[in-house]
C-alpha cells in the first residue's frame, strides 16, 4: 500500500473504533490496526459502558434485536464488606429503564466486535469506502517518526504512512512511551491488576435471582474484605446469561503484602455472601487485565505531539470516584474528541501540535479531564486503607449490632455506632475521613 | 460453588497458535536480576496467570506459554527484570477472549 491515509489508529478497542466511526462519517480516509483475530479478541473490561456516547455513535442501538451489549443498568448497589457480613446502598429506578440508557454492561469480546461491524458499516457508506480498512492480526511495532513528528507506523517490514497517528493501545502503551510522551517504566504506584470471572447460569435462573426484567441488569460494586486488605474493590455485574465477578488490586500494595490475585479472588468468592449469590454458575472464562487507579499523577506527560493523540487509556485515561467505575466511558468520549481533531486538521492541512493541541483542550473542556481533575481527591481517598479496611468493617459491625435482636434490653443506634467506632477506628479518623469525604465528592 | 484452582481457571483460557511447539516468547524475562539482586520476586505471586514460579531453591522461572497479556509483570517488576511486549499474531502465543 503507497498511498498515504489521513490517520492511522492502533488498537481496535472502545477508543479506537468511536475514533474510526467519527473519521468514516467524515469521510477520512484511516487505517484502524488490530493485532487480535478480530476487534475485541483481545480487551477485556469489568465491565458496564456509563453515559450516553454509545449513542452518538450508534443511534438507537437499543432497537436491535441482538446488539453488542449485554443488559442496561436500572439497579446499583454499593457494598461494603467484612469478613461474615454485608451492608449494602442500593438503588433501583425504572427511571433508568429510560432510552438511551445511561449504562450498558458489555463482554468486550463481542462488544467491541460489534461495534467494529457498525464502523465498517459507516466506511462503506463514506467516500473511502474503498480505501479505508479495519485490518486485523497485525501488531504495529513502532510508530514511525521523523523530525520528532508522527509519520506513520511500522508492522515487521511493513511500514504505513500517515498524516497522524491516533494511539488507542491501551492501558499498557508501548508506543506512547516510544513516542516520548510517557516513561519507558511505569511504576506499580497507581497501578492495579483487575481479574474476574465470567460465570453462567441458565438465563430465567439468572432474571430470577437477580430480579431482572427483559435486558434489565445490575452492577454492584464492593469495598472492604473483597480484596482481603489489599487497596482495590470487587464488582458484579449481570450479562445476559452471566456474570462478570471480579476484583481490582493494587499492584504495588500486592507486592509489598505478598499476595496473589488469584487468591483473593478466592477470597471475595468464598465470602457467605457472595457464595449465596453466586452459588449453581458454571465459570466459563478467566481474564486479567491492568487498570490504572485514575490519579492523575500516572497520566502520561501531554496527549499529544506533532501528528499524534492518545486516546483511552493509552492516556490512563480512568475515573472512580466512588459512584461508578468509569474508563470505557472516557475511552470513548476521548476516541470521539480525537478523531474530531484530526478532521479539523485535514480541513486546515496541519497536523502538528497547534492543531493537535485542540484536542488536549477539547478534553479538558469535556466531563472527562473536568471529573478527572475534579474528584482527584476522592480518588486518594478511596485508595487509602482507611476505605478499603476500617470502613466497611466499621459499617458491618453496626449493622451487625443494629440488626441483631437477642430478647436483651436494646442499646441506641448512637451508642451501638459508638462501639463500633471505638473497634474499628477512631472518632478523630472518622472526622478526617468525613471532612475528606464532603470535600472530594 | 467450588473454588477454581489457577490451573482449572487457566485451562479456560483460548490461546492463540495453542497446537504450535515452537513459539516465540513475547516476554523476556532476566531472570539473573531475580535470582541476585531481587528483594521481593513479586512476579512470582502478582501474575495472575502464575507464569513466574519459584522453584525449592528459592529461584524463579518464567515461562510465557500461560500468559494472558494481562501487563501487571511490567509494573510490578522495579528490577528492571521484565522486558514486556505483545505477542507475534504469527508465531507468539497470547489470548483470544471468548468473553472479554
Amino acid at each position: 500500500m503507497d498511498e498515504k491515509f489521513d490517520c492511522i489508529i492502533v488498537g481496535g478497542g472502545i477508543a479506537g473504533l468511536a475514533a474510526a466511526m467519527i473519521l468514516a462519517r467524515n469521510n477520512m480516509k484511516f487505517l484502524l490496526i488490530e493485532k487480535g483475530e478480530f476487534a475485541g479478541s483481545k480487551n477485556v473490561s469489568g465491565g458496564v459502558l456509563w453515559g450516553h456516547d454509545l449513542a452518538r455513535l450508534v443511534p438507537g442501538y437499543w432497537e436491535e434485536e441482538d446488539g453488542g451489549w449485554e443488559r442496561f443498568i436500572n439497579h446499583r448497589r454499593l457494598t461494603f464488606m467484612d469478613e461474615q457480613s454485608t451492608f449494602s446502598i442500593d438503588f433501583k429506578s425504572s427511571h433508568f429503564n429510560e432510552t438511551p440508557y445511561s449504562g450498558v454492561v458489555v463482554l468486550r469480546s463481542k462488544f467491541d466486535r460489534w461495534l467494529a461491524g457498525k464502523v465498517q458499516e459507516e466506511i462503506d457508506q463514506s467516500d473511502h469506502a474503498m480505501e479505508s480498512f479495519i485490518a486485523t492480526n497485525i501488531k504495529v511495532d513502532e510508530v514511525l517518526m521523523e523530525n520528532d513528528k508522527a509519520v506513520g507506523i511500522r508492522t515487521g517490514d511493513e511500514e504505513f504512512h500517515a498524516d497522524s497517528v491516533i494511539l488507542a493501545e491501551g492501558v499498557n502503551n508501548l508506543l506512547t512511551r516510544q513516542v516520548g510522551l510517557q516513561d519507558d517504566y511505569v511504576p506499580a504506584d497507581h497501578m492495579l491488576t483487575g481479574i474476574k470471572e465470567v460465570i453462567r447460569y441458565d438465563q430465567k435462573v439468572l432474571e430470577d435471582r437477580f430480579q431482572l426484567n427483559g435486558l434489565s441488569g445490575m452492577s454492584n460494586e464492593f469495598v472492604g474484605y473483597s480484596t482481603d486488605g489489599v487497596e482495590g474493590g470487587g464488582f458484579l455485574y449481570t450479562n445476559r446469561d452471566t456474570i462478570s465477578l471480579g476484583l481490582v488490586a493494587g499492584i504495588k500494595d500486592m507486592r509489598e503484602k505478598e499476595k496473589s490475585p488469584h487468591d483473593i479472588l478466592n477470597t471475595f468468592k468464598g465470602h457467605p455472601v457472595i457464595q449465596d449469590t453466586i452459588k449453581g454458575g458454571e465459570v466459563v472464562e478467566y481474564s486479567a487485565h491492568v487498570v490504572s487507579s485514575g490519579d492523575k499523577r500516572v497520566m502520561p506527560k501531554e496527549l499529544y505531539k506533532d501528528g499524534v493523540l492518545l486516546c483511552g487509556e493509552s492516556a490512563n485515561l480512568l475515573m472512580n470516584a466512588g459512584k461508578a467505575i468509569q474508563g470505557m466511558d472516557l475511552a470513548m468520549r476521548s476516541g470521539i474528541l480525537g478523531a474530531e481533531t484530526i478532521v479539523k486538521a485535514k480541513e486546515r492541512g496541519d497536523f502538528s501540535s497547534q492543531t493537535m493541541k485542540e484536542y488536549r483542550q477539547a478534553l479538558d473542556e469535556s466531563y472527562v479531564m473536568q471529573d478527572i481533575n475534579n474528584f482527584q481527591d476522592a480518588v486518594h481517598m478511596l485508595h487509602s486503607p482507611e476505605m478499603f479496611k476500617d470502613v466497611p468493617n466499621l459499617i458491618c459491625d453496626f449493622g451487625r449490632k443494629f440488626f441483631t435482636i437477642d430478647n436483651e434490653p436494646t442499646k441506641k443506634s448512637r451508642e451501638m455506632m459508638s462501639e463500633s467506632i471505638k473497634e474499628h477506628s477512631s472518632y478523630w479518623d472518622l472526622i478526617k475521613i468525613g471532612f475528606k469525604g464532603a470535600k472530594s465528592l | 460453588m467450588n473454588l477454581m484452582k489457577l490451573s482449572e481457571r487457566l485451562g479456560l483460557v483460548s490461546y492463540r497458535n495453542q497446537a504450535k511447539s515452537e513459539i516465540k516468547p513475547h516476554i523476556e524475562v532476566d531472570t539473573d536480576i531475580c535470582n541476585s539482586t531481587c528483594p521481593h520476586k513479586c512476579t512470582t505471586y502478582v501474575c495472575p496467570a502464575n507464569c513466574y514460579t519459584m522453584d525449592e531453591d528459592g529461584k524463579v522461572h518464567f515461562q510465557v506459554e500461560d500468559c494472558i497479556e494481562c501487563g501487571t509483570c511490567m509494573y510490578a517488576c522495579d528490577q528492571g527484570a521484565v522486558d514486556w511486549n505483545y505477542p507475534d499474531p504469527e508465531v507468539g502465543r497470547g489470548v483470544t477472549w471468548n468473553f472479554g
